[in-house]
């Protein structure tokens, strides 16, 4: 290898980033994706009614039980989220009993009009959860296989970061630089704050990344040392175990929710409800358990109230036994989701998420900024490599938020009574990802960069105009009804469109401008002026002016 | 959280303050090198300082890690300011520390 120790870490920094770069590039867009996964999922559904202000829980939580009495009769269990910052609509979800040779019955979620207390019929749609699942679990792919991918690049990604502390020589003085330079100095500057200011949130995330699947990458030392019991044990130990009560069969008359909520909130400072969950509905056995907004990483067991729903006595014994281990491990998963987060912390995981994604596409851009020199001068043009790398970038890096893009285009126009709707909304984003990724292959860098940029453009400002024309979930009615989850999302869905339009107008000035510079090169060489199209001089004045 | 952000902010000036080549970007006038050997220390303290109000705020566990969130937001914008817009960063650490500073009283 290479001769001294930093030398080394630096080579294996570079290789180790581009095999995996793509791959990680579009585990952190969708993860980051995944922080607002409810609020994609109301988007998805434009069924669900507007936002209702000024309801009280106790109304809300009536609406649901007259809506679980009727329709989820034989259930073990309901389950009712109240409406929140996040999704602001009345959900329902209870299990059916198991069908005879499964371990489960199956799962029903229906979302509430709290208007007329009846169900909203909504489109099939994967929503958010969707695409925040293919982050780990890819999504054409077994699930076994997918772990495994996304174990090996995330190990490899936690070697990044720490090589990339080791070679980086001035951490701290150069902590604040950041010299907005064209080339080679200007991107590693780019790479090297993004890095370093959420160094923190990417240690973080990728190590616990590895976390959750914990016993399938760690499956060959857990079955060196434990025997079947000894694992059944440690599972639970990590695991916590949830108390549960099983149906006496006896029915019981039980007690309004409200009223058991009104019993149980005494504890509580605040109305903060978050769900209810009911166990053994309609039974002698029947409890209520409220949980409240979370408010410790690990565990607070005063999130949680548990009430006999018939006598509506306070049950004072956990709902659930958590261990040290398990609340590590737990600290660990909410970190990484950020569970506790509220609106503004949620946008700032969301935005280190971003910086996180743009980190790696910083990286990968690096690594044709340095070759490129080099290659230009070939003979023969680049090598295949150098053409391949270049062709990934742009396909990844502007590809696939316009692929993102399409997946929502597709919710909004796939006919609602097609068959399989929600695999082709999927479908439609990776078959528009892989037009995107063969898309460069056939033009010049530059140019394609370009194109796919102002495509980007193109397609994430048209989204709030098709959202308009195909729903009445669209801006205007959001921002009248005050319903700032719906706003909010067209609202960033434009923002993104800006940010891509100013890009590329970036990317055209500063090409127009190296082109202006390499003719004055050649006529400081032959002492003969170079003609410039006109159209090409217009901005480059500007852009002198702008400088003077 | 916002004012977490904030106080990072300011917590970030001084640090950046207390470098020369930023200092010269930042500031007009030359300040006494007396005043430049507090920057690092009163930049500490105000750290520690944020850090106790984030466990006040938001307990021991959110607290940190929202810390860290609002240091890496605050950083970001102070880097692009420095790049962009370098005359405004005091005026803004003032202002932002102020508000933050207010928030604190009211709440």
């Amino acid at each position: 290898m290479k001769d001294n120790f930093r030398q080394s870490m630096k080579w294996f920094h570079t290789w180790v980033g581009l095999v995996v770069g793509w791959i990680l590039f579009f585990m952190f867009l969708t993860g980051s994706l995944g922080y607002f996964y409810q609020e994609i999922t109301r988007w998805m559904e434009p069924e669900r009614p507007f936002v209702v202000q000024q309801i009280s829980t106790e109304e809300l939580l009536d609406t649901a039980q007259i809506y679980l009495e009727k329709h989820a009769e034989g259930a073990d269990g309901w389950d009712i989220m109240l409406p929140n910052i996040r999704d602001q609509n009345l959900r329902v979800g209870w299990r059916h009993p198991a069908e005879p040779g499964k371990k489960r019955g199956k799962y029903k979620i229906k979302v509430l009009d709290v208007n007329t207390g009846d169900k909203v019929e909504r489109r099939a749609t994967g929503g958010g959860r969707l695409l925040y699942r293919m982050h780990y679990r890819l999504h054409y792919l077994s699930t076994n296989i997918s772990y495994w991918i996304v174990g090996f690049c995330s190990m490899l990604m936690l070697l990044a970061v720490i090589t990339g502390v080791v070679i980086h020589k001035k951490i701290f003085t150069d902590f604040f630089t950041f010299r907005a330079k064209k080339g080679l100095p200007g991107w590693l500057d780019i790479h090297n704050v993004l890095s370093v200011i959420a160094l923190p949130f990417h240690f973080m995330i990728t190590y616990s990344g590895l976390l959750f699947f914990l016993f399938t990458y760690m499956v060959l030392s857990t079955n060196l040392q434990t025997n079947e019991d000894e694992y059944r044990e440690m599972r639970k130990e990590i695991y916590p175990r949830t108390v549960h009560l099983d149906k006496t069969n006896q029915a019981a008359k039980m007690l309004d929710i409200s009223f058991l909520y009104q019993q149980a909130k005494t504890t509580w400072q605040a109305s903060e409800l978050s769900y209810v969950e009911m166990f053994a509905a309609n039974d002698v056995n029947a409890h209520a358990l409220f949980v409240r907004h979370e408010t410790d990483i690990t565990y607070n067991p005063d999130d949680e109230i548990t009430v006999n729903a018939v006598t509506g006595e306070i049950i004072l014994s956990k709902h659930k036994q958590y261990t040290v281990a398990a609340m590590i491990h737990n600290g660990f998963f909410s970190l990484h989701e950020g569970q506790f987060s509220g609106p503004v912390a949620r946008w700032v995981y969301f935005f280190t998420g971003l910086i996180g994604s743009a980190m790696i596409a910083s990286g990968l851009i690096l690594w044709t900024t340095k070759r490129k020199p080099k290659q230009m001068k070939k003979t023969n043009g680049p090598d295949f490599g150098y053409r391949l790398v270049e062709q990934l970038n742009i396909g990844t890096i502007v590809g696939l938020p316009i692929a993102i893009a399409m997946y929502f285009y597709a919710n909004r126009l796939l006919p609602l009574d097609m068959a399989n709707r929600i695999n082709w909304e999927a479908n439609v984003m990776f078959i528009s990802w892989a037009i995107l990724l063969i898309y460069p292959m056939f033009r010049p860098a530059a140019k394609a960069w370009y194109e796919q940029l102002q495509l980007a453009t193109l397609v994430y400002i048209g989204l709030p105009l098709v959202n308009a024309l195909t729903t009445d979930k669209h801006l205007f009615n959001s921002l009248n009804k005050q319903d700032w989850n719906l706003a909010g999302f067209d609202l960033t869905l434009l923002l993104v469109g800006g940010c891509f339009a100013f890009a590329a107008y970036k990317f055209k000035t500063l090409q127009i401008s190296k082109r202006a510079n390499n003719d004055r090169e050649i006529e400081k060489q032959t002492n003969r002026p170079v003609q410039v199209a006109n159209e090409s001089l217009l901005p480059l004045q500007q852009v002198n002016k702008e400088k003077c | 959280m916002l004012v977490l952000t904030s106080l990072s902010f300011s917590i970030m000036v001084l640090f950046c303050l207390a470098m020369t080549k930023h200092r010269e970007q930042v500031l007009e006038s030359e300040v006494s090198m007396l005043a430049v050997r507090f920057f690092r220390p009163f930049a500490w303290l105000l750290l520690l300082f944020t850090g106790y109000l984030s466990v006040d705020m938001y307990g021991w566990s959110i607290g940190p890690a929202l810390l860290f969130g609002a240091l890496t937001i605050a950083t970001l914008l102070l880097i692009l300011l420095l790049t962009y817009r370098a005359k405004i960063v005091p005026e803004l650490a003032i202002v932002l520390s102020l508000i933050a500073s207010m928030s604190i009283f009211i709440a």
